[in-house]
């Protein structure tokens, strides 16, 4: 049989299953997921904020000194609090004047109502005392640090020098480490993201043909492998067009982000240079479908009815995350017999290639991986098409090969 | 290519786990002929067309397929019909055929457009936008088998054709058949009704429990059976047992018994000498049925034994 033909039967199967998945109302609700997914993570996450936030406005870091020593507190605070990001921020700083039983006034502070003392500061600015309560550890240094700058601005005459530095961008021009680790695990995380919402697509779509019974025509047409091979494709032009639907969605929405957020975005510096990682992300993203998918494919081939799908999503799920799972591990150990498996490993391979592109300048590994990758996908797909056809195309048995007697 | 045979299968057998569903049949159809697979349920008749088309592979045997030994080689110019009908129910009726004619080759344009005059040819013009879900059984069927034959096959095997169709299908399906073997089209079907085997053969094989039983025309089935005669007398009191063969059975006032060998005359003459006289006299031909009945009886009994 030739090659056009094999090519000519495949995607003749995938123009359908693409049109068949495409044009239908609830492939919008699929291409909409994703916002409906972050529609409630947002009012979860403004629900938790707006009730963290309103418990936070009331929480104070108490200094008890003497008048005279408030205002060096509160200037030495001012400074300091610049330099957190505002979710970073310490509590508002609240000073009191010293009362005879310093000790006891200090843990009075924390039953008072009206606010609620996380750390309160007293006794002598060289050797302060600082009590705390859950989770109030960081704020007590960050109170012997006003401590500190207090007691520097009394030695020089009441203020600390103001400095006025000359802030300059730089650019740098090589890739920083810490830059190629961070797109490592964005390329994984990406690939493996990708593929965890969209191969397990497929894992009902013979249903449709066992279930209409057309599966008898299109065997007698085309061979299993075609199928086989044009579902996979069909499924995956509509992960193409989900991802480019929302990578253009991205883009705009990117564009508008103020320049500082590019900035961290510059900082993600893959070692085979951004086209070339670009290329080998979609490639990888590509062979990770591929075999995920036909892996999928198979087993969900030998389902005969949805409740049999439904119960294949959950050790599907288990195998994509474990592979991730291995990725990382191969990650955080670069050139370890782990990061070899996790590269070889066929279903884990294209993970823990994409992270490679980022961490490393060779181009051949990705040749050699992506042309293994290719060879498995060939045998995942005709061993799924020949276990379909002797579990279901035999006359009076349909019998998936779990349930296969031995004979 | 051997142009004699347009499918022609020596020897296949399958077995699925411990039975043996085909059990080394032959088959021969001639290239422009119409062909029935004839046999009762379970026979291995459906097995046997999916060996032939490559569906399934056989265990055992050879097989030809318009020429070629393998045969997905040819599939683009076999129409086929499963048993088990299966469109997709979202789709429209003129796309099922489009889509079942690009399966075998055909582009997309000429399939839609094919498809339109064949739906209006077989009176479904008006549902050729139709969803498929929208139509009744009976249309649906025929919508499939429109899109077995939109590539304008060589080869049309259709397995079990007539199974599920009222009798107006029925005929339109007769007419089908009859159509595409007019424009040279060779037509394997199996079925488990003589009567529609009886009109459309040129040629039948008859299945029992996997094995070929029979192979000839329909005359030739018949022929395996000796005709019968129906004889009344004009005076039976005169019609003595030792006048008429030893297998003759009385019915009512009639006698029945197989034509002899050596013909009709010599009783005739012994009934006419005895003054027996003749009321009426019949010699009538086995039905393509009886000799299923008849054929498909000893293959059972030769399975008990």
């Amino acid at each position: 049989m030739s090659a056009r033909r094999l090519i000519r039967q495949t995607m003749t199967i995938a123009r359908r299953d693409f049109i068949a998945t495409v044009f239908t109302p609830i492939f919008l609700l699929f291409l909409f997921a994703p916002l409906i997914m972050v529609a409630f993570s947002t009012i979860g996450a403004l629900g938790a904020r707006q009730a963290a936030d309103h418990g936070s406005e009331r929480v104070r870091i108490v200094a008890i000194v003497p008048d005279a020593v408030a205002p060096a507190i509160a200037e030495a605070d001012r400074r300091a609090r610049k330099v957190f990001r505002r979710d970073e921020e310490p509590p508002a700083l609240m000073t009191m004047t010293p009362s005879r039983d310093v000790a006891g006034q200090a843990r009075a502070t924390f039953e008072a109502g009206g606010y609620d003392a996380t750390a309160v500061l007293y006794g002598p600015l060289d050797r302060p005392t600082v009590l705390y309560g859950p989770r109030g550890a960081r704020t007590a240094d960050y109170l012997a640090v006003l401590a500190g700058s207090a007691l520097a601005a009394e030695r020089l005459g009441g203020t600390l020098p103001s400095i006025s530095p000359t802030k300059i961008a730089f650019t740098r021009q090589r890739p920083t480490l810490g830059g190629q680790n961070q797109t490592a695990f964005l390329a994984v995380f990406g690939v493996f993201f990708l593929t965890l919402f969209l191969a397990g697509q497929v894992v009902g779509t013979m249903a449709e043909e066992r279930s209409n019974k057309v599966i008898e025509v299109l065997a007698a047409a085309v061979p299993l492998e075609a199928v086989f091979l044009g579902k996979l494709l069909g499924m995956f032009g509509v992960a193409v067009l989900f991802i480019g639907f929302w990578g253009t969605v991205l883009g705009q929405v990117t564009s508008l982000l103020p320049p500082s957020f590019a900035g961290m975005v510059g900082e993600l510096s893959p070692a085979v240079g951004l086209p070339m990682f670009a290329l080998l992300f979609i490639a990888y993203f590509t062979m990770a479908y591929l075999l995920l998918g036909s892996v999928f494919l198979t087993i969900g081939a030998q389902a005969s009815t949805m409740r049999e799908i439904q119960m294949l999503s959950l050790p599907i799920t288990i195998v994509q995350v474990g592979m991730f799972t291995l990725t990382l591990s191969a990650l955080s150990e670069p050139d370890s017999w782990l990061a070899r498996a996790a590269e070889i490993f066929p279903l884990s391979s294209p993970f823990a290639m994409a992270g490679l592109a980022a961490a490393d300048d060779a181009l051949w590994p990705h040749a050699l991986a992506l042309a293994w990758q290719g060879l498995w996908v060939a045998i995942f797909v005709t061993m799924g098409a020949r276990l379909f056809r002797r579990g279901v195309l035999q006359s009076g048995s349909s019998q998936p090969f779990w349930k296969r007697k031995r004979g | 290519m051997d142009n004699q045979w347009a499918v022609s299968a020596t020897g296949l057998a399958k077995r699925f786990g411990e039975r043996r569903v085909v059990d080394g049949v032959d088959i021969a159809v001639p290239t422009g002929a119409v062909y029935g697979v004839l046999g009762p349920n379970g026979a291995g008749k459906t097995t046997t067309l999916r060996m032939l088309l490559g569906i399934i592979e056989p265990d055992e045997g050879q097989r030809m397929l318009l020429g070629h030994a393998h045969p997905r080689d040819a599939s683009d110019l076999v129409g086929y019909l499963p048993e088990e009908r299966g469109l997709y129910p979202a789709m429209k009726a003129r796309d099922a055929i489009a889509f079942m004619g690009a399966l075998r080759g055909l582009d997309w344009k000429t399939g839609r457009a094919r498809a339109g005059e064949l739906l209006e040819q077989a009176g479904l013009g008006h549902a050729a936008d139709n969803k498929i879900r929208k139509l009744s059984k009976g249309m649906a069927q025929l919508v499939q088998l429109l899109g077995s034959v939109v590539h304008r096959p060589k080869l049309l095997v259709l397995d079990e054709p007539f199974s599920g169709l009222d009798p107006v299908n029925q005929e339109r399906l007769e007419a089908l058949i009859l159509g595409e073997r007019d424009r040279g089209a060779t037509i394997l079907f199996s079925t488990h009704v003589m009567a529609h085997a009886e009109r459309l053969c040129d040629r039948l094989a008859i299945i029992a429990g996997g094995r070929r039983r029979f192979e000839g025309t329909v005359d030739e089935a018949r022929g395996t059976l000796r005709a019968r005669v129906r004889y009344r007398p004009r005076d039976p009191e005169r019609v003595s047992p030792d006048l008429l063969p030893a297998d003759a059975v009385r019915e009512g006032a009639d006698w029945r018994f197989p034509l002899p060998d050596e013909g009709i005359e010599p009783v005739l003459g012994r009934l006419l000498a005895a003054g027996a006289g003749i009321l009426n006299l019949s010699i009538e031909r086995p039905s393509l049925h009886e000799a299923f009945v008849r054929i498909v009886g000893e293959a059972a009994m030769e399975a008990k034994a």
